[in-house]
């Protein structure tokens, strides 16, 4: 069957149909009885095999008084199961030939292995065992605690312009209406001091079980044994309560406050405008994410050429489009040069943002970033892992899987006037909230160089 | 494989109708969760991509391993010259051809080809090795003629424009002094040098060479080695042959020639063990290496046998010398040994890096461990491991179309054949015990090897000498006695009319942007020197003070008072010099932010400065064109004395915020970070600017 569908899809493409019809996920999805799903992405083409395990949970999950905890179970989860030591699943993984890692976001925490296709079953084993038996002990919990600290520590509180791109991003969403994105995916090391190792037991309980987790297995697999494993590995987890769901409301159009951060570590101000934005499912993400590229991204992006070639007004300016499972933010940022105020770079960025508004793109600008999204998006499907990645992508974030061999097209078929409709709708002024970095000497500093 | 538990055997062996019930039955039947870690199931041979290929009417060998499955294609162009045919006294030319070679052509200028490459997501670039030189150009199927334009423009029609050139070329100078201060780096230069003596792999790109480039040579490199007859172009991905061969023809038909290929006598292999120790001195940590000729691309057949022994003893987190010098002694953070293959015969190598005072007995264990693969037999478990870590891991490395395309060009320039990357599993796994012993006993020559350690000469010389000879080197390679290692007491001569108050206000440039501010104060009674140096650098966070107190004519220190605070940690060093000692504390950030606190009770000898007093002293010296000055200076971050070289290695006029000076260009090397400094030829001399090698930091003087 699939060799014969290879077949025709390579006379396709050679007979000059759309290249976007090349390279389409295949894979089939299914739900074990105690709610885990699991999706298999078979291909041969490389002697591989990607474990990738994503749980629906992420920052925007935590409650008032009780954030960080999404992020603190990544830690967590290398700490040792029944069957596996402290440390011990990186050494496993390793001395197999592959690699690991795990991530947390607003949305969801993943963990994956990239493994020689006849250690399948390690990987397999090492997830399901710490599904199984996470070691929720008190001196494990004290030490990823103080091991999440020092990570804020460096990461945030010592990195210039680092706080102002964290908790600064919260800023649009009020804690009330919608605490899910008014906290950051670190969490407040208040939340963490406070929580008991039983609360964390709890979040485990309700968010790791198998009817909150989604499997995907991406490369060189027969579906009949990994199935088979998959049953005999995950197969009698009991399954969990049902968590509750996200509330989160955003109101366009009010105003926000203009945050100032003062930042010891900067020595030059920065200004970054958010804009909130609809849920990544919602077609509108496509010209938004097109338009972020268009006006920063790249050496010839507008905010670059205006503001860093021609104006010289900033070291660096850019923009973005964050879109998440709920609201998501569209943003534009600048770090001022030397002589710069804070205001002349809020100014140039809400002027850049209104000439799209007013006079929109043009065709030779969209197609540009139409490219380089497609680029973009093939070449990081060529491993097994990047595959899983796509998959579990659709999976979470829109309405079906099968999104994942049509949504380029909707890409693909963005115009100009969307481009310009969706900057009118979103990017306006009484839309935007602010952040100022300003930089402010550390205590004790005298006669500084500013 | 044979070593299944017992438990996934009863399950796999059911008939397929119970495992199909056993799916809808699940949690009742199922086999229990088992509590070790499942054993390596048995690996289906998967066929390497079937490659393709099709001589060109240039003589240039055209491979193709089609891939349909995205839309992608990988151009890779490989020819057969490297740093091998760098000429002599221009030693890294072939490098530089290849940085350049992107930075523009007759038709399109370095920004013009970014921007096209980069208006379609792909990339282009070039880079030499020790053999080969290769472009390549990643595009999706669409774009494949801009990247073969691309490409071939490059290769045909590069300018190597002068400026480029003179950009690259400092970046080079650069990085050598970053690298004169790294140990891992030295250490590998002089392993070369040793294993390969006047071979060219042995000589090495210097400051002399990189500064002897020039445009013509260059041109002239590029023009005569990169010819298409005996060269390779490999495509990968979604392409046929015959699209391949005629974008070929088009857009590389007019490349014509051949390139001359040059012999060198093979180097000596006989030598008996000879330890080359390069003195680092105060260094608390050794860096070894350890190794000798020994594998050909080709030999006969053994590659495998020799790589499955290599495994065994250092390939990896679970290998002996892993496991022995880390996990069992503590000695070290990682042990590793790896082979080396080269068109003129490669090498060996192990390597250790280790604390000072377990250095000799790491290398004797080092060497325990390499004798031992020759002589005794490599138990099944290990063999088997080994085996299926090589034989499991190969194919995490050619998952993409540019993975594939580099596996099939070394394996073709190597002489090895597509056999080589297409039955690789299939060899690996039929290598025996026997084989891969008879592979160790070739390979592994502990009794004519080279050695290499950086480290602590005084510390280690007579310990090593008793391994083995000892040679002893500087960083710049030149020959030392056992004699230079002790720092020698050494009054200064100083010109003390030049040390007068003053204060000097610099700023910090950090690539051109002002980053903080350095204030140094000079006071003077009499023969009392007080030298108070205030920094700040705002965007790190960091503030510093130092106090530093000592007597002139002779030169004596008294005391440093140093405090740091640094992104919200604080860091105090006080010493006190007295009676031919230094005692006190020094604590100084490491990079991972923690603080390292050091007792300090060490032995000074006449003449010593505290490394805090140099920049204040400079000025004093007899500062002439040419003039090197050797200082023994104390280093309180590691506790020890270091001899400092400094030379003036030139006059040269500089602006800075205080205006326009003439100046001798001072040169300080021996220390962590080498730097240069700017010191006025007018009296009384003071420094204008200091900039430290390879950082972007500079220092110039405001008022």
């Amino acid at each position: 069957m699939r060799r014969v569908a290879y077949a025709v899809l390579a006379a396709l493409a050679f007979g000059g149909s759309p290249i976007a019809a090349q390279g389409l996920a295949q894979y089939e999805m299914y739900t074990l009885p105690n709610g885990m799903r699991v999706i298999l992405a078979e291909d041969h083409s490389a002697a591989v095999v990607t474990v990738n395990i994503w749980f629906n949970v992420g920052s925007a999950n935590e409650r008032l008084g009780r954030s960080g905890f999404a992020h603190l179970f990544e830690h967590m989860m290398f700490q040792g199961s029944a069957n596996v030591g402290k440390g011990e699943h990186m050494q496993l993984v390793e001395r197999a030939g592959g690699n690991m890692n795990g991530t947390t976001d607003e949305d969801r925490t993943a963990y994956f292995e990239t493994m020689p296709s006849n250690r399948l079953n390690l990987a397999l084993w090492l997830e399901a065992d710490r599904m199984r038996s996470l070691a929720v002990t008190d001196e494990n919990f004290e030490n990823q605690r103080e091991t999440v600290k020092e990570e804020r520590r460096l990461g945030v509180d010592n990195q210039p312009y680092a706080r102002a791109f964290t908790d600064g991003l919260t800023q649009p969403f009020d804690s009330t209406a919608c605490f899910a994105y008014a906290h950051t995916v670190i969490g407040s090391m208040d939340d963490l001091d406070a929580a008991e190792t039983e609360d964390v037991q709890r979040f485990f309980d309700l968010y790791y079980a198998p009817n909150n987790a989604t499997l995907v297995l991406a490369g060189d697999f027969q579906p009949a044994e990994a199935k088979q494993l998959i049953q005999q590995y995950f197969g009698d987890l009991p399954r969990g309560n049902q968590p509750p769901s996200i509330e989160c409301a955003v109101q366009y159009g009010t105003y926000g406050e203009r945050a100032v951060f003062d930042d010891e570590l900067a020595n030059l101000p920065a200004v970054i405008a958010m804009y909130p934005i609809p849920q990544h499912k919602e077609a509108d993400t496509r010209p938004l994410s097109l338009l972020s590229t268009i006006l920063g991204q790249g050496e010839s992006s507008r905010l670059n050429i205006s503001m860093v070639r021609e104006a010289k007004t900033a070291l660096q300016a850019g923009a973005g489009a964050q879109s998440r499972r709920g609201y998501g933010l569209f943003l534009t940022f600048a770090i001022a040069n030397q002589g710069t105020d804070p205001e002349t770079l809020e100014e140039q960025l809400r002027a850049e943002v209104a000439k799209v508004v007013e006079e929109g793109v043009t065709e030779e600008e969209l197609e540009k970033a139409k490219n380089n999204f497609r680029s973009g998006q093939i070449f990081s499907r060529q491993t097994s892992m990047g595959m899983s990645q796509a998959l579990q992508h659709f999976a979470h974030y829109h309405d079906s899987i099968d999104e994942i061999n049509t949504d380029l097209d909707g890409y693909m078929a963005v115009t100009v006037d969307d481009v310009k409709r969706v900057a009118r709708t979103y990017l306006s002024d009484e839309n935007s909230h602010i952040v100022v970095v300003v930089p402010k000497p550390a205590a004790g500093e005298e006669g500084g160089d500013r | 494989m044979s070593s299944r538990s017992p438990r996934s055997v009863s399950v796999a062996a059911l008939p397929l109708v119970v495992v199909a019930a056993l799916l809808v039955l699940p949690t009742a039947l199922a086999a229990q969760f088992p509590t070790e870690p499942p054993p390596a199931t048995e690996l289906r041979p998967l066929p390497f991509p079937e490659v393709q290929e099709a001589q060109l009417s240039n003589g240039l060998r055209l491979l193709v391993v089609e891939n349909h499955r995205l839309p992608i294609v990988s151009i890779r162009l490989s020819m057969r010259a490297g740093s091998r045919e760098d000429p002599r006294g221009m030693e890294g030319l072939a490098s530089m051809v290849g940085e350049l070679m992107t930075k523009g052509t007759a038709r399109r200028s370095a920004e013009e080809i970014a921007a096209e490459i980069e208006g379609v997501g792909g990339s282009i670039s070039a880079s030499a090795g020790s053999d080969f030189f290769s472009a390549f150009s990643t595009v999706l199927t669409e774009n494949v003629d801009l990247g073969f334009d691309l490409l071939s423009d490059v290769l045909l029609n590069a300018t190597y424009p002068e400026s480029e050139l003179e950009l690259a070329r400092t970046r080079m100078l650069s990085a050598i002094q970053v690298e004169k201060s790294s140990p891992g780096a030295l250490a590998g230069r002089y392993f070369q040098k040793a294993l390969y003596g006047d071979h060219p792999y042995g000589r090495q790109y210097t400051e002399e060479s990189v500064e002897a480039y020039t445009q013509d040579a260059v041109r002239e490199w590029a023009s005569t080695y990169l010819k298409p007859e005996g060269s390779i172009l490999v495509l990968a991905g979604d392409i046929s042959l015959a699209d391949a061969q005629e974008a070929a023809e088009r857009y590389l038909g007019s490349w014509r020639g051949k390139s001359p290929s040059a012999t060198y006598a093979a180097p000596s292999t006989a030598a008996p063990t000879k330890i080359t120790l390069l003195h680092r001195p105060g260094s608390v940590q050794s860096n070894i290496l350890v190794g000798n000729l020994a594998v050909r691309p080709i030999e006969d057949g053994t590659y495998h046998a020799a790589e499955v022994a290599n495994k065994v003893l250092g390939g990896g987190a679970d290998a002996r010398l892993f496991m022995i010098l880390r996990e069992e002694k503590g000695w070290t953070y990682g042990s590793y040994s790896g082979l080396s293959t080269r068109k003129d015969g490669g090498y060996f190598q192990a390597s250790a890096e280790v604390r000072t005072p377990v250095t000799d007995s790491s290398l004797v264990e080092l060497m325990h461990q390499i004798r031992r693969m020759r002589v005794e037999a490599i138990p099944d478990s290990e063999m088997v491991a080994a085996k299926g870590y090589l034989v499991g891991s190969y194919p995490l490395t050619i998952q993409t179309p540019q993975q594939i395309a580099s596996q099939v060009a070394s394996a073709i320039l190597l002489d090895r054949g597509i056999d080589f990357v297409r039955t690789y599993g299939q060899r690996v796994d039929a290598v025996t015990v026997r084989q891969a012993m008879a592979a160790a006993r070739r390979v592994y020559r502990p009794d004519s090897a080279v050695v290499v350690v950086v480290g602590d000469g005084q510390a280690l010389y007579d310990k090593l000498s008793a391994i083995a000879p000892v040679e002893i080197i500087d960083v710049e390679g030149e020959p030392l006695t056992p004699e230079d290692l002790t720092p020698k007491a050494a009054a200064l001569e100083l010109d003390l009319d030049q040390l007068v108050a003053r204060r000097d206000s610099f700023r910090m440039l950090a690539q051109g942007n002002a980053v903080g501010v350095l204030v140094s104060e000079v006071m003077r009674d009499g023969n009392d020197v007080t030298i108070n140096q205030t920094m700040s650098i705002a965007v790190m966070g960091m503030n510093q003070e130092s106090n530093v107190t000592l007597s002139v004519a002779p030169v004596v220190m008294k005391t440093v008072d140093q405090s740091l605070s640094f992104q919200g940690n604080s860091a105090e060093t006080h010493l006190v010099y007295e009676g031919g000692r230094v005692t006190g504390t020094s604590q100084t950030p490491q990079p991972t932010g923690e603080i390292k606190s050091l007792d300090i009770d060490a032995e000074v000898l006449d003449g010593v400065v505290d490394d805090n007093a140099i920049q204040a002293l400079l000025p004093t010296f007899a500062l002439a064109e040419g003039a090197e000055f050797t200082v023994n200076a104390f280093q309180a971050d590691k506790g020890t004395t270091a001899a400092l070289t400094l030379k003036v290695s030139g006059i040269e006029e500089i602006t800075v915020p205080a205006g326009t000076f003439s100046t001798f260009k001072v040169e300080m090397t021996g220390g962590e970070q080498p730097v240069t400094m700017y010191v006025t030829q007018e009296s009384p001399r003071r420094i204008v600017k200091i900039v430290p090698t390879g950082q972007p930091i500079e220092l110039e003087l405001v008022q």
